[in-house]
């Protein structure tokens, strides 16, 4: 009877091992599942800017009697500095996402403490970086396409049209991104809790 | 009679609690020093309020006063909505740390929440950082593409205030960036392998 007990006993705390050994591995998974997702979409939000740009053929009237002049003018991202910042951010923030993800590969198991707390560390850094950069462009972005009648600046996004849908596209993706980057925080915080 | 074990083992659970006081006075100074730089850069912000005589550049030519202040850009309405959630955040985040100052214990779920809050808190901070500071650069600098001509060099005082607050938003994310490492640590220490 009470060997039976005992078994039982120790049938469970094997149970228990195998449901946190279990939880352990997707949390594991779901870590280098999401490092992958931050590579992608910062990837793609800096592609999708940098390669930006758009020319237009806007008739201008110098005079009124003699017919407009039609002149072209182009979009490119690198004319706004808050633009190139977010190109080179989510840039970084691709090639830390490609890095980082092989790192946590190659330090599986082993439990570096060094390795994992610089991952931590610039995790928070990027997470203020994209961040940062995401607040930037779409401050400029709404100037551009609001204009602001108190310091006179012009709207821009009445002829640009399509080169301001694609800074909405880059930084709506790269929101993403750094959503992403806060939540690899979190699992970050929620490893070292279940580490024994 | 105490055993010769158990006054061996009473230094190490004081040094061990020494250090953890050690640890949430450390916590308390840095969200003290989050609320100083919250309060100072909305402070230095909303202050910024300055009116000079604009020639107008329609007819009748002439000069009249304008004001800049701080409600005139999204950006920096922005900017001053986000710091002072900060400073809000961290007066309850002191609060709470001065109250576990006094309780021995340590709660692993109550960790979580004020990291996963930290880290929501330093997106905000330095989205707000980025924000002001992307329109405050075209401001000073303008941009001959988009025709947008700089005002720095008639709002002086203006410009100079929002990058000293812009500059203390700076300040107030690298302190966030502090806390968040330094209980991310403590977690480190206190859970053992």
């Amino acid at each position: 009877m009470e060997m039976e007990q005992m078994n039982k006993v120790v049938g469970d705390e094997e149970k228990e091992r195998d449901v946190k050994v279990g939880m352990k591995r997707k949390l594991r998974y779901t870590e280098l599942y999401i490092r992958w997702l931050t590579l992608i979409l910062s990837l793609a939000a800096a592609i999708i800017l940098g390669l930006d740009t758009q020319t237009k053929v806007v008739p201008i009237t110098l005079v009124s009697t003699l017919p407009p002049i039609n002149v072209p003018v182009t979009a490119k991202y690198h004319y706004l500095s808050a633009f190139t910042y977010f190109v080179v951010a989510n840039a970084i923030a691709c090639s830390y996402g490609g890095v980082s993800l092989i790192l946590t590969l190659a330090n599986k198991g082993r439990k570096n403490g060094c390795l994992a707390k610089a991952i931590i560390m610039l995790d928070l850094i990027m997470v203020a970086v994209l961040a940062s950069a995401n607040g930037a462009a779409a401050a400029v972005g709404y100037i551009g396409h609001e204009g602001n009648k108190h310091v006179r600046w012009n709207k821009v996004c009445n002829v640009f049209g399509r080169f301001c849908n694609q800074v909405l596209a880059a930084v709506g993706v790269s929101l993403l991104g750094s959503l992403l980057f806060i939540f690899l925080v979190m699992l970050a915080v929620l490893n070292v809790q279940n580490k024994h | 009679m105490a055993s010769p074990t158990s006054v061996a083992a009473a230094p190490a659970e004081y040094e061990k609690s020494l250090a953890s006081r050690g640890a949430a006075m450390v916590d308390v100074v840095l969200r003290v020093l989050l609320f100083i730089g919250s309060l100072t850069a909305v402070v230095v912000m909303v202050t910024s309020k300055q009116t000079e005589l604009v020639p107008v550049p329609f007819p009748p030519f002439g000069r009249l006063p304008s004001t800049a202040t701080f409600t005139d850009t999204p950006a920096f309405v922005y900017f001053v909505a986000a710091l002072s959630t900060a400073g809000l955040y961290s007066i309850i985040t002191t609060l709470l740390s001065i109250s576990a100052l006094s309780k021995p214990g340590y709660s692993k779920t109550w960790a979580l929440y004020i990291v996963a809050m930290d880290v929501v808190m330093l997106a905000i901070v330095a989205a707000a950082s980025g924000t002001a500071g992307g329109v405050a650069y075209i401001g000073f600098r303008g941009n001959s593409h988009t025709r947008w001509v700089k005002i720095c060099n008639i709002f002086d005082k203006f410009c100079q205030h929002a990058a000293g607050a812009i500059l203390v938003s700076m300040f107030a994310a690298i302190v966030l960036i502090l806390l968040l490492l330094h209980s991310v640590f403590t977690m480190y220490r206190k859970i053992p392998n």
